[in-house]
């Protein structure tokens, strides 16, 4: 009897989660459709950036075969290698900004503080916005793969649904981070630029556009403590065949583990700031 | 004469002062201009040197197409000179609309002062605040790669004219965005355009002819090219002579455009009353 009331309220409480994540999910679609000019442009702007990393790989290639990089990499492919990065590192962009700066998009906005009176979870507000973000990114991706295929050579050879499999626990340890960095902006407020710098440097680091062996010591035990670095690694051996920092299974097993490191820690560091935030009144100001 | 020549010169020296204390008084974008010339050049570098390979192997081609096997000098002349004109297009080019989203600009343009003079004095601020991370970028890529930039009179002289070119290319898009009244989208096109054409990371040779027609056509080009050739590959004046008086003339017909299309857009929203709208 106990048991099934138990049940109950946490199947009740679950239903709340998800029409919360629902509703927001849904609001955030409205606003990003609304502006149609900013969703071509995020289509754009990534072929645009492509773009010289494709004519840099022509620079140091015969036939159309980056020989020097298949030393390090193992792959004469070097655009369907940038290709896969950018592919992924859109991801963590999407953490930073999607998610962490959207609090503050949403304070300057003055919906941050009316919204969160409501009896509803802060952190499936939050989520919610995660969800949709993630799914507008996939399809931005996938549109900037299919542009970038047709305008450029991309070669995938590798199984595709072992990829994304793959991808999904260092996808769920983004949102963990977002949660982290959404908090944190909470309290630091003009985080644009820490926010822009951080993002980057995360992204390169994890060997969005080179292998990370390529890098100076200091730098490169930046990027292995990186749990991306490993999904980026498996992915493209999975998808290209490239050579491996350690073999996939361990790495699968690394994004796993920091999969529930970086959504506790996520949640920890968003709670703290909340309610410190919730304590100061600082809600409504920015 | 004199007396209009003085009020001018005043105007010009306030705005510059004022967007100085405005510049200074946000401690992150300082921080953020300071950092992305760095940052940004040194990872692409770690790009280049995985296509060279750990023996070398890529280097041969790229020597082949470009006269030198200096990626890491190579790659930075680029990319120091595309950030620049970022940041130039973010800020002189985004001055107005700053200051029509700030409330300032109607009730600035309706004083007696001279708006071209505020509009330049604000630029000036503007542009030696965008030419300090340029020369602390280069001093990175010195003390950190070992790449000796040869500072000669000339190398400043080019310098000097991609100024003027870039600042009259910010001023035409400045007024442009006035009536567009969009500037993100606006920027991360035409910073885009200069991004895939100008060859910042490789050799135009490995462009195809279409757009290596379209690279000449912007000055971007011959500021890197002429900045590569001349403090990296240590070429005489006789060597760039016709790039360089390309160049000029593209900084001489840039500035007049500049302020041409100011005029026209100063007269426009004055007309239509929109000076206020945003």
């Amino acid at each position: 009897m106990v048991n099934r009331f138990g049940a109950d309220r946490f199947g009740g409480w679950l239903r709340r989660q998800f029409r919360v994540i629902g509703a927001i999910a849904r609001k955030d679609l409205l606003i990003f459709l609304r502006y149609p000019a900013n969703a071509l442009m995020s289509v754009v702007e990534p072929i645009m950036w492509l773009a010289p990393a494709y004519f840099m790989g022509q620079g140091f290639s015969v036939d159309g075969r980056a020989i020097g990089f298949e030393g390090f990499a193992g792959t004469s492919d070097y655009f369907s290698f940038v290709m896969i990065g950018m592919f992924m590192s859109s991801y963590i962009s999407t953490a930073f900004w999607g998610t962490g700066f959207s609090v503050q998009e949403d304070m300057t906005l003055g919906v941050l503080e009316p919204n969160w009176v409501t009896p509803a979870s802060r952190v499936s507000l939050v989520i919610g916005r995660s969800v949709i973000m993630f799914l507008l990114t996939t399809l931005n991706s996938i549109g900037v793969l299919v542009v970038g295929a047709a305008l450029f050579h991309v070669n995938l050879t590798g199984n595709v649904l072992a990829a994304v499999i793959t991808m999904l626990p260092m996808l769920i340890a983004l949102t963990g981070l977002g949660l982290g960095i959404a908090g944190m902006v909470l309290s630091v407020r003009r985080a644009g630029t820490a926010i822009d710098i951080s993002n980057w440097v995360v992204t390169q680091l994890s060997g969005t556009t080179f292998p990370v062996s390529v890098l100076p010591r200091p730098l490169l035990a930046v990027a292995l403590a990186l749990p991306t670095t490993y999904g980026f690694d498996a992915v493209r051996s999975i998808l290209l065949g490239t050579k491996t920092m350690l073999p996939v299974k361990v790495e699968i097993g690394i994004m796993l583990a920091s999969t529930v490191g970086m959504c506790a820690a996520g949640y920890a560091v968003f709670k703290v700031f909340e309610r410190r935030c919730r304590r100061q009144g600082l809600l409504g100001t920015h | 004469m004199s007396r209009t020549i003085r009020c001018t010169a005043r105007v010009f020296l306030a705005a510059a002062r004022r967007d100085f204390l405005i510049t200074t008084r946000y401690a992150d974008f300082v921080v953020g201009m300071l950092v992305w010339p760095i940052l940004m050049p040194s990872l692409t570098v770690f790009a280049a040197k995985a296509l060279a390979g750990p023996d070398g192997a890529g280097l041969s081609a790229f020597a082949e197409r470009t006269g030198t096997t200096d990626y890491v000098g190579f790659v930075f002349a680029g990319m120091v000179l595309w950030m620049w004109l970022n940041m130039v297009l973010w800020s002189v080019g985004g001055e107005l609309r700053a200051e029509q989203r700030r409330g300032t600009l109607e009730s600035n343009w309706m004083t007696p002062a001279p708006r071209l003079a505020m509009l330049l004095g604000s630029g000036l601020n503007q542009m030696i605040v965008s030419v300090m991370p340029v020369f602390a970028s280069l001093a990175v890529c010195s003390a950190a790669w070992g790449v000796r930039f040869a500072a000669t009179p000339l190398v400043c002289l080019v310098f000097l004219v991609s100024t003027i070119a870039m600042f009259g290319m910010a001023l035409a898009f400045a007024s442009l965005v006035l009536f567009l009244k969009e500037l993100n989208a606006a920027v991360f096109f035409l910073r885009g355009v200069f991004m895939v054409f100008c060859g910042l990371t490789s050799p135009l040779a490995v462009l195809p002819p279409w757009m290596r027609a379209v690279s000449r056509a912007l000055p971007l080009t011959y500021s890197i090219d002429l900045v590569r050739r001349l403090s990296l590959a240590g070429a005489s004046y006789a060597d760039v002579s016709r790039d360089f008086w390309v160049l000029t003339a593209f900084a001489a017909g840039l500035m007049a455009a500049g302020c041409l299309a100011f005029l026209v857009v100063d007269r426009a929203v004055r007309r239509n009353g929109t000076l206020g709208q945003y």
